[in-house]
């Protein structure tokens, strides 16, 4: 939970659609006079929330090894630096107007609290350990990824009152370059997450890479076969109708039923044709998990495809008849490329789901990423379920900004071929 | 014709329903070759689905209730709050209700809550998001025009907004109905006694037959659910 408080926090930071939202927003007098005391109130709630959990909640937690639920360890007097910097950052973010100095000085104050709440966590760990016994754990506690949360926050408030377009880009570069100073120092080295991830760093990157062969193999499936079937949808008729009915009765089947549902099918589709096992299909392992997730995220990329191709002007389409381009040539050179930014919408709907569905794969002996956190479930580590879900969120969110950044830009080349 | 659909899931969730009875599965089982195991008894069938509906409506009330809320709110407070409503809820769907379940767990304990928090978390931005959307895309001459005949705004916004706002919310409602019976399936995997659970009792034993009826039965749920939003929503249309 900590972990995906903190992956909101990243999408608030890098989120694109901020600049849309102020430019787009409405200019009723009512609206602007709540928005303003939002901008106000929210900085300072995030600096009050800095302040309350380094107070009342732990730092760090130490336990005698990793199974254990641990001894609290609370962040004490050295607490007061980072909430001070909370606060100082939030109140200069919320008095500022646009076109002073204060949101800069806010966000060094924001960023200078992440960098001192990193160092009380990795000294505070370092130090619990010293001399004890390698089983030993000093795990972050929740007012550390509580504070680290709405520092994040802060941030972002901060990069936000920067007139301009610079405050994004200058917060990304604030904290990449702590992020790069801790990694660099090896000032985590002592928390439990990165002792845990020492120990089976081999096991995470191959599940990483096999969760990622596992959402690409689903993607491409559900790609092959939502192109006919876009088509289909684009002819109408009774076909059509059929095709929507299908894909938006899987929607409702719950994964987990749809998982084992395929395990059930293919052991028996394999005891009739035993041959299919040449072809390396299982009733356990990968394919129900490819197949499984495919059938999710076809729904997505067959509406987004039919859409797209069905969206340009019908003279323009008249038009490129009448140069003399065939059917074929129509369907790809006009409509494809006018519907490219729909199909990238559904595109992007579709990655996120597969990365998220593929975990489900975990279950069905598919390995990846969601093995790795129902082993943790399994043994009850919190570390080791952290281990296989931050790398879940964290590919998912950037499969996300990444295809939203191809977006525009294509976007534009439409139009201007258009 | 505006109850075809959520006819067409009821028909679909009954025959399901049928599918995961004791006898019938038994005979799917062997059709299909499964490795047969001990069957999932009448009662104890039945007790699971109550507990698993149980589990789903409580995290769809939760989720569904704070989204409107929250949307109300955010749609009050204008455009720059829907930008983080917005970014919120791209944010919230980046971890799995699986992952969440998992992350919660060390925290929550094993049972009902984590999936619960899994629910309220998955399925709350995407109706505050909606809500906030719909409201938005209101008019303001419509709004205008209800103002200047004199209605109060409490009037405009059950009369005007809420009608015109309507659609995409019952939507967004009854992807939240279909994601929280499949929440609670997942949280068998958390000890939550649920209709997942002979699923994932039936994959670690090889047993067909369990498996088989889990499966069927969660299926049936989902869809019966979801002919209950459909027609709640038709009957709001009206």
């Amino acid at each position: 939970m900590v972990a995906c408080l903190a992956s909101l926090a990243f999408a608030a930071l890098f989120s694109a659609k901020w600049p849309a939202a102020g430019l787009g927003g409405s200019a009723r007098r009512g609206d602007a006079s709540n928005g303003e005391m939002t901008r106000r109130l929210l900085p300072l709630c995030a600096a009050g929330l800095v302040a309350a959990a380094l107070a009342g909640l732990p730092l760090l937690t130490f336990a005698p090894n990793r199974l254990v639920p641990g001894d609290p360890v609370a962040a004490g007097w050295p607490g007061l630096g980072p909430a001070a910097l909370a606060l100082a950052a939030g109140w200069l973010t919320s008095g500022a107007r646009p076109g002073r100095a204060l949101p800069l000085a806010a966000l060094i104050a924001a960023l200078a609290g992440l960098g001192v709440l990193g160092l009380m966590v990795g000294e505070g760990a370092a130090r619990l350990l010293a001399g004890r016994p390698a089983a030993a754990r000093a795990s972050l506690g929740a007012g550390a990824w509580l504070a680290g949360f709405a520092f994040l926050l802060l941030s972002a408030e901060a990069a936000r009152a920067i007139p301009g377009r610079a405050g994004r880009p200058l917060a990304l570069a604030g904290g990449l370059a702590l992020a790069g100073f801790a990694g660099w120092s090896g000032l985590f080295d002592a928390v439990s997450l990165a002792v845990e991830y020492r120990a089976r760093a081999g096991a995470v990157q191959a599940a990483v890479a096999q969760h990622l062969g596992l959402s690409a193999g689903a993607l491409g499936l559900a790609l092959l076969v939502s192109a006919p079937l876009a088509l289909l949808l684009l002819r109408g008729g009774w076909p059509a109708r059929g095709v929507e009915a299908v894909l938006n009765g899987v929607q409702v089947v719950p994964a987990l039923a749809l998982f084992a549902a395929l395990v059930s099918v293919l052991s028996g589709v394999l005891a009739w044709l035993p041959s299919l096992r040449a072809l390396g299909l299982a009733a356990i392992g990968p394919t129900p998990a490819v197949l499984g997730t495919a059938a999710y995220v076809a729904l997505p990329l067959v509406q987004s495809l039919a859409a797209g191709l069905a969206s340009p002007d019908p003279a323009v389409l008249e038009s490129a008849r009448a140069l003399g381009l065939t059917r074929l040539q129509v369907l790809l050179r006009v409509r494809l490329r006018l519907g490219a930014p729909l199909l990238l919408g559904g595109l992007r709907v579709a990655t996120v789901q597969s990365i998220g569905l593929s975990t489900l794969g975990g279950l069905v002996g598919a390995g990846g990423l969601g093995a790795v956190v129902f082993d943790g479930m399994a043994q009850f580590a919190p570390d080791l379920i952290l281990l296989g879900a931050i790398p879940v969120i964290a590919l998912s969110l950037a499969a996300d900004r990444g295809l939203a950044l191809l977006g525009p830009r294509e976007a534009r080349a439409a139009r201007v071929s258009a | 014709m505006r109850f075809g659909p959520a006819f067409a899931s009821a028909a679909l969730g009954l025959a399901l329903g049928l599918a995961s009875l004791p006898g019938v599965a038994a005979t799917l089982a062997t059709a299909l070759g499964l490795p047969a195991g001990a069957p999932l008894g009448l009662e104890r069938l039945v007790g699971l689905g109550r507990a698993h509906m149980v589990l789903a409506l409580s995290g769809f009330a939760l989720a569904g209730g704070l989204g409107l809320g929250l949307g109300l709110l955010a749609a009050r407070a204008g455009a720059r709050l829907r930008g983080t409503v917005d970014a919120l809820a791209t944010a919230a769907q980046a971890a799995p209700p699986v992952v969440v379940i998992g992350l919660a767990l060390p925290i929550l304990g094993f049972g009902a809550a984590p999936t619960l928090l899994a629910l309220a978390l998955y399925g709350l931005m995407p109706v505050t998001r909606a809500t906030a959307d719909a409201l938005a895309t209101v008019p303001p001459e419509v709004r205008g025009a209800a103002e200047a005949m004199g209605l109060t705004p409490a009037q405009v916004f059950w009369r005007v907004d809420l009608p015109l706002a309507l659609p995409p919310i019952l939507a967004a409602l009854r992807v939240v109905m279909v994601t929280a019976v499949s929440t609670a399936a997942i949280g068998a995997l958390a000890g939550a006694p649920t209709l997942g659970t002979p699923i994932v009792v039936g994959l670690q034993n090889q047993n067909g037959l369990s498996l088989l009826q889990g499966t069927a039965a969660v299926a049936a749920l989902a869809f019966l659910a979801d002919a209950l939003v459909q027609a709640a929503g038709a009957l709001l249309r009206r």
